[in-house]
């Protein structure tokens, strides 16, 4: 073969060019919403997402979305450190209230989905893993619509740090309902007990490992900005990896790494760095992937279902933080303000259940059908609430008008 | 209009004190943007006399009542710390004092809310902004008028003193500035800082302030940025040039150095105003920012070069009968042991930034002092630079 230096066809797929392809279309979808309508520029990302994947022009093949998970665990792995590195135990200790509110919203939002499709005629299993899943807000919205804004104050740090506890909460209990259901396929009973024994301790561990070396390295390096950025930036991709490797939850074990960054630095060791310039570039991805995985169609199938899960779980959640958190100080104006803030709720838990699921495919369309259509909804109003929510709050960075 | 400029007289030895705090965020000890919030729940949980909103939404500003002790002064300070701390803490903010925030930078400062902290902003551009800067204000009580500006045209003779022994800013927007105190280097850019007028009865100066007002130069007395202002409404003359110690306790040391002050002159009239003063002011005030205790200043009464930390101690043991009187003797004690030792809390911030490397850490362990934990580095008031 004279030419075989030139490639054959057909081309095989390659993640550089996919990754570089989502990081522009995304940021070019968030900048013409922006522009056009000064809508958050995640919604854009999203759009772009719907418009390249399975509900538009089916340009984002299954093949190539499996190709980009290793840039969703990446940039879920920057999400989950990031929103650890927000929660604050010594806050909780202070307003114990925050504590209680995080707890009794989950709660109710999860029995109010729950008893909500129930009434629908959703199998039980099914509803639990539904309701269990919509306990957690997303934190990469929260996040991201946050940073966007420059937003700074109570209610920025109420709903990050409700979002972190109701995040843990509903992994947790997805963990455990996940066991519940192979026990339902009549899995081993060590399997129903020792697999979210593992995914849980396991994480943890993975996190305090990461913790301790960035600790002692930090040490080694001296405090200087860049040297730090660099560390925890490798030790995140890292820990990302190994969740991976070891079969353990990206998310948990982040979560656990950025929790214990913030909380288990006696000396101060580590400095609070910025690392918002990498992490946006992996969050743009990160939306433009979860844009491609709504289905419009599942919009249209379960509009009734997805219409009382989200009305139950907004019930649920507001009345958790309207009643209590009354006793942590904050005005009652802006209790309704954190109620919105609550709101953003993605994709990523339902994919991750149904990755886990895998071997029992049926589960997974089934709870798909379920709660994508919600999903659908919640991932475009999500945003736009946060927004409103962090400005009408006279929280964000950039001066109004009026001034504030 | 002429009400305003009524001198309203309060008894000779009262003080009170203002303090302008800074609210950091506990992630990085940035400052926060939290004061409304701040204010709210202080409000709601405890009364501590009056906690008000400063120019940018970093910043609070504490008032203590009108006290003729020390002990009762501090006994007050720190309650409100306490209060105002225990707070912060409910909404995981940190407070602190020093003149100046480590490293914040002026760009992210936004202003608070109220028409007249917009019309500063509308007025003076950046410099509304750069005034995120935290002073200590000591009112002393004066029987009239004219024992106040007498009063005044004293003190001008000591603002070194003051600077030297509050200067708590020697870092702004994440340097060192080489100064003790930077922070009047800010107050120095607006068109009206400065001093007050060389006039000795209270009627030529409402004459004065009148000639302002309806040239339209000023509004009211607040729009005077001078280092020494009397206050009629309170029967006050308010010294302002001083940082925000890092302690309560230091800025109840420095407002009884004060009282004992004003009694000296109010109750011995030793001597008269000089001109010379204002000609030697700004050296002196220099001098004081840049060099803290080991200044040099120029005296106009004896014209001699003297070194602050000697012209301090030597007053302070002038004053010892009217601190006896006062019931401020082991205050005033105190304060002389801390000059001899140059212990400042420049010195301390410094001491700690080169312990620990980063502004964060400056910061943190500032607001660790002020809250009364242990800051776990240095003893308080730590020797340094």
């Amino acid at each position: 073969m004279p030419l075989s230096f030139l490639p054959t066809l057909p081309l095989p797929a390659s993640p550089l060019v996919l990754f570089g392809v989502l990081l522009i279309a995304g940021h070019i979808g968030g900048e013409l919403v922006y522009r056009i309508t000064s809508l958050p520029r995640i919604t854009g990302y999203v759009l772009v997402g719907m418009l390249l994947g399975a509900s538009g022009l089916k340009l984002l093949t299954p093949e190539l979305m499996g190709i980009a998970n290793v840039f969703v665990d990446i940039a879920l792995g920057l999400v989950l450190f990031e929103l650890g590195r927000r929660l604050d135990f010594k806050w909780l200790r202070h307003d114990p209230w925050l504590l209680v509110t995080g707890l009794v919203e989950s709660a109710l939002s999860f029995g109010f989905v729950f008893f909500a499709l129930a009434y629908f005629g959703v199998d039980p299993v099914y509803a639990a893993a539904a309701a269990a899943i919509g306990v957690a807000t997303s934190p990469a919205i929260v996040l991201l619509v946050a940073r966007e804004l420059g937003a700074e104050g109570q209610i920025t740090e109420r709903t990050l740090a409700l979002t972190a506890i109701n995040s843990v909460i509903s992994f947790v209990m997805v963990t455990m309902m996940l066991s519940w259901i192979h026990s339902q396929y009549r899995a081993n009973w060590y399997t129903v007990f020792l697999h979210p024994v593992y995914l849980l301790l396991g994480s943890a561990a993975l996190g305090f490992v990461a913790n301790h070396i960035a600790k002692v390295l930090a040490r080694w390096l001296r405090k200087h900005e860049r040297h730090h950025f660099m560390l925890l930036l490798g030790l995140i991709i890292i820990t990302v990896g190994c969740a991976t490797v070891f079969k353990l939850s990206v998310v948990l074990a982040l979560l656990a790494f950025g929790v214990m960054v913030r909380n288990l630095d006696e000396r101060h060791d580590l400095m609070a760095v910025d690392m918002s310039q990498v992490e946006e570039m992996f969050f743009v991805v990160l939306f433009v992937v979860g844009g491609a995985n709504l289905h419009i169609s599942d919009l249209l199938a379960g509009s009734v279902l997805a219409a009382a899960f989200i009305i139950a779980r907004f019930i649920g959640k507001s009345l958790g933080v309207l009643t209590l958190t009354w006793f942590s100080g904050v005005r009652r104006r802006h209790a309704a303000l954190l109620c919105m803030g609550l709101v953003p709720m993605s994709g990523f838990a339902v994919t991750m259940m149904q990755s886990a699921m895998a071997e029992h495919p049926e589960f997974g369309s089934k709870l798909g059908s379920i709660v994508l259509a919600a999903v659908v909804v919640l991932e475009l109003i999500g945003p736009l609430m946060i927004q409103f929510a962090l400005r009408r709050a006279g929280e964000s960075g950039v001066e109004l008008p009026d001034g504030r | 209009m002429a009400d305003e400029m009524e001198f309203g007289s309060s008894a000779g030895n009262t003080m009170g004190v203002e303090l302008e705090l800074q609210i950091l965020n506990t992630r990085d000890f940035n400052l926060a943007r939290d004061a409304d919030d701040l204010l709210d729940l202080v409000e709601k949980t405890e009364h501590v006399g009056a906690v008000k909103p400063e120019i940018t939404e970093s910043m609070i500003e504490v008032n203590s009542s009108i006290h003729e002790r020390h002990d009762t002064l501090l006994a007050e300070l720190r309650g409100i710390r306490d209060a105002v701390s225990g707070a912060a803490q409910r909404l995981n903010l940190r407070v602190t004092g020093g003149g100046s925030h480590p490293f914040h930078k002026w760009t992210e400062r936004r202003i608070y809310p109220t028409d007249r902290f917009k019309h500063l902003l509308d007025l003076y551009g950046y410099l509304a902004k750069q005034f995120t800067i935290f002073g200590q204000h000591i009112h002393l009580g004066c029987p009239s008028g004219d024992d106040a500006l007498y009063l005044l045209h004293m003190l001008s003779r000591y603002v070194p003193h003051f600077i030297a022994l509050s200067a708590s800013s020697p870092f702004q927007q994440g340097e060192d500035t080489a100064y003790q105190s930077s922070r009047l280097n800010t107050v120095s850019a607006f068109p009206l800082s400065g001093q007050a007028p060389f006039v000795h009865a209270w009627g030529d100066f409402a004459a004065y302030f009148h000639k302002m007002r309806d040239l339209q130069i000023v509004e009211s007395m607040k729009d005077f940025y001078w280092d020494i202002r009397p206050k009629p409404e309170y029967g006050t003359v308010e010294i302002r040039v001083l940082d925000t110690p890092l302690t309560v306790e230091r800025a109840a040391l420095l407002a009884a150095y004060a009282q004992a002050l004003a009694h000296y002159f109010l109750s011995t009239r030793p001597r008269e105003p000089l001109r010379d003063v204002y000609l030697f002011y700004s050296y002196n005030r220099f001098q004081a920012c840049r060099y803290g205790l080991s200044g040099i200043i120029a005296d106009a009464y004896t014209q001699q070069r003297v070194e602050l930390k000697q012209d301090i101690v030597t007053m302070l043991s002038q004053l010892a009968p009217h601190a006896q009187e006062l019931g401020s003797t082991a205050a005033l004690e105190e304060l002389t042991d801390l000059v001899r030792a140059q212990r400042t809390d420049a010195g301390w911030l410094r001491t700690v930034f080169a312990a620990h490397g980063t502004m964060n850490d400056v910061a943190r362990l500032q607001s660790d002092l002020w809250m009364g934990r242990d800051a776990g580095v240095l003893p308080v008031n730590g020797n340094g630079a």
